[in-house]
């Protein structure tokens, strides 16, 4: 009996110190949390990674005393290597504290190195580590260094990666000129022998160096911005191209993923006459073959109000919005064969056209498979056709602008 | 065998824990591509008739576990024999499983800790939860059945909320052809579905014997049906491609949710479901091991032999393959292939031939004596 508790007291005691987790236990003092990584390549070929790291107190005590703080948010770190792995261990040397990735939400790929070595190994880190989140945000830095979008301080958002993270989702939203791609959709679009990824662009407007002071800060209208702007197109890994404007829209269109966005319609001659509001659509790809030849079709159902008219248009003739309806609907149409004949002449499938091809015709999918991107794509037959309704005008029917004019 | 009873509710609630428990954590059917969620169908038919011929064998001998019908059927050396090999064929699976379940943990969550420290936390559990018994374990099966139905309904829900379900992952539809979504059907009748081998050593303790038959072919449907649901899911939030790269995609799918930018970072949900799964796995292996062993070498406490077993089970897990893809790549070339047919189909197929003959060898004899 007596040897029997002995055994189990024995037993509860050393589960004491396997189970309780401290095993590889790391302390809130010992771990430096990761906002966000901008990656660049040096002269030499390696990466030059930029990591953001959160400074917690200054992130706290600034909500509270809300007198903006005397250090910065977030502090900057810069170490180069050979590969991730290097690159973390080499940052070991600058920081007292080990690199904590769960809260990374922000890879940024400078253009230099997406043109020269390609999207590709870059990720293979981030993808495999277990600490690393799949639904981390990318972008690429624009005419920028990484390390310029990692450094410069931002305003309403304290976090800076913050801040890329949220006008990416907004714009997206708002505009839809600015795709919001993460990790595992430009891993699944890379793999993909039918797709091609497009990845978000961003910039610094103004001077970087000034941008990476607190003391920029002070000011209401600040020195320097952190904007998103155009979006990167891959070809094999490499970035082959930009695509910017009412061209990208047109690719978020084809892809379903906009949400609203603003069309505007030349009327009577002046430009941008009629602003059209966008309030819910949804597209259709589909593919077949045509007399032997692979055929895709866009559809396009459109429903939205009138948003703004500059000149004056009479509103309540339903004739009149019925043109107005075909002339927003051509204005679509037109940006997206604008983009269509873009990316066919860099060959890059960001539309996905050959996965669309690959469900609807298996069989033949396995034939074209290889020449797809090459041969095929460059050459596509794209059908577009745009069904768009105007639902109703706002507050007002008739604007003020026909009244003026009439004085 | 222990003196024990168990219900039919409880031996269904089993079943089902036992099947989801690998399979959630470990793809099945890849064979087959965007085409695996049929393959896992395909697949609980071939279960369900390997099912029917354990049944089937069973009935002739009520109330008695396989090792010891074997040698009624084949005499005592040769019956002997075989029952050994059978022993020793649920000793490695449950090494088998042990080995998975402990690296997942590794892998997903403690890097730094050994494999046999993780290994040997799952065996201390497994070895206290055999020395209480079978009905103990019923008894926790149905508790737990419960907590993994409510974490995989909030699951499914979140990740329908969060928009990640994308069915275009699913097409097109054989794409393969029917020849490789035969040979896919063909691995996942093995595994999962063939391990409901070991459940013939527990039948015997059902405390309604007459319904046996209906709580396994239930219990089949149900454990196929969800297994091809969560197939379904991960195939078209994930893709193949990405699919096929994860060592553990129910993990990935999980952690694409994200509502509402708060409702994020459900790992958890995966861990506490798939550790429950592992326990039941390993725990029924272990224990239908230990029981097998039990009646063979005619130990009277089978306790006696929990703890020995036990140890070897453990070093037996981090002995048989030197690092986590040739672990994987055995389980799917060599088990399959040279344990899980024989085990599985050849011999049941035997003893039922064999007993037939037998059975019908007596009918003649009894009639001549009339």
């Amino acid at each position: 009996m007596n040897r029997k508790r002995t055994f189990l007291f024995g037993l509860l005691a050393s589960l004491s110190v396997f189970t309780s987790g401290c095993w590889s236990e790391r302390q809130l003092n010992e771990i430096a949390m990761v906002a966000a990584i901008g990656i660049d390549r040096t002269e030499a070929g390696q990466y030059e990674a930029s990591y953001q790291f959160f400074n917690p107190a200054n992130i706290a005590g600034g909500l509270q005393g809300g007198g903006g703080g005397q250090s910065p948010p977030v502090s900057v770190y810069t170490a180069t290597g050979d590969t991730i792995m290097e690159v973390h261990g080499n940052m070991s040397r600058k920081i007292s504290r080990e690199p904590y990735y769960s809260h990374t939400n922000l890879v940024v790929v400078s253009e230099e190195l997406a043109q020269k070595d390609g999207i590709g190994p870059v990720l293979e880190a981030f993808d495999r580590g277990s600490q690393f989140r799949v639904t981390t945000a990318v972008v690429i830095a624009r005419e920028v260094k990484a390390k310029d979008l990692i450094t410069t301080l931002t305003a309403l958002d304290k976090v800076p990666s913050q801040k890329i993270m949220q006008t990416l989702e907004s714009t997206e939203k708002a505009m839809g000129e600015n795709i919001n791609i993460d990790l595992e959709e430009i891993i699944t679009a890379l793999v993909s022998p039918g797709r091609e990824p497009m990845i978000s662009g961003f910039t610094v407007k103004g001077d970087p160096k000034e941008g990476a002071k607190q003391e920029s800060l002070q000011a209401t209208d600040l020195p320097m911005t952190v904007e998103a702007n155009g979006n990167a197109i891959f070809k094999n890994g490499k970035l082959a191209g930009w695509i910017d404007g009412a061209d990208a829209r047109a690719v978020l269109w084809i892809l379903d993923r906009i949400q609203s966005t603003t069309v505007t319609t030349e009327w009577e001659g002046r430009k941008d006459g009629i602003s059209y509001r966008l309030a819910r659509q949804k597209t259709n790809v589909s593919a077949e073959m045509k007399n032997g030849k692979p055929h895709i079709s866009v559809h396009v159902h459109m429903e939205g109000d009138i948003g703004e008219v500059i000149v004056p248009v009479n509103l309540k003739d339903p004739k009149t919005l019925e043109k107005i309806e075909r002339d927003v609907g051509e204005e679509v149409k037109r940006n997206i064969e604008s983009s269509l004949h873009y990316t066919q002449k860099i060959k890059a499938d960001i539309f996905g056209f050959g996965e669309v091809f690959h469900r609807d015709e298996p069989a033949e999918w396995k034939k074209i498979e290889k020449k797809w991107e090459d041969e095929i794509f460059p050459n596509l037959d794209v059908d577009v056709t745009v069904e768009s309704y105007i639902r109703r005008t706002g507050l007002r029917n008739n604007s003020y602008l026909s009244e003026m004019k009439n004085k | 065998m222990e003196n024990a009873k168990i219900s039919p509710r409880q031996l269904f609630v089993l079943i089902i824990l036992f099947q989801l428990g690998s399979s959630l954590l470990i793809p099945v059917g890849l064979t087959a591509k965007q085409d695996a969620w049929l393959a896992v169908l395909g697949g609980m038919v071939g279960g369900l008739l390997l099912f029917l011929l354990y049944y089937k064998v069973g009935s002739y001998y009520p109330g008695l576990v396989p090792t010891e019908y074997m040698a009624k059927i084949w005499g005592p050396f040769f019956g002997k024999i075989f029952a050994f090999l059978y022993v020793l064929y649920l000793f490695y699976l449950a090494a088998r499983v042990l080995r998975d379940y402990g690296e997942m943990l590794v892998i997903f969550a403690y890097p730094e800790t050994p494999l046999f420290i993780v290994n040997l936390l799952w065996m201390v559990l497994v070895v206290y939860t055999v020395r209480k018994g079978i009905e103990t374990l019923a008894r926790t099966g149905e508790i737990l059945f419960v907590v993994v139905s409510i974490l995989a309904l909030t699951s499914l829900l979140l990740l329908v909320l969060n928009g990640s379900i994308d069915t275009k992952n699913l097409q097109p539809v054989l794409e393969e052809g029917p020849v490789t979504l035969i040979k896919a059907i063909g691995e996942s009748v093995f595994f999962p579905f063939g391990e409901i081998v070991v459940f013939t050593m527990i039948y015997p303790y059902l405390n309604q014997l007459k319904k046996a038959k209906r709580v396994g072919l239930y219990a089949l449907l149900f454990s196929g049906f969800v297994l091809s649901v969560t197939m379904a899911v991960n195939l078209s939030v994930l893709g193949f491609s990405l699919l096929s790269r994860s060592n553990f995609p129910l993990l990935s799918t999980i952690q694409t949710i994200n509502v509402a930018e708060f409702l994020e970072r459900l790992d958890v949900f995966f861990m506490i479901g798939v550790v429950i799964g592992g326990f039941f796995k390993i725990t029924i292996f272990f224990y239908v091991a230990v029981m097998g062993a039990t009646s063979l070498f005619k130990v009277k406490e089978s306790s006696h032999l929990v703890f020995p077993l036990g140890f070897i089970t453990l070093f037996l897990s981090v002995g048989i393959a030197s690092n986590f893809s040739e672990h994987i790549q055995e389980g799917l070339d060599i088990v399959p292939l040279y344990l899980h047919l024989p085990f599985q189909v050849i011999f049941p197929l035997l003893l039922l031939v064999s007993v037939v003959l037998k059975n019908r060898k007596k009918q003649k004899k009894q009639l001549a004596m009339k």
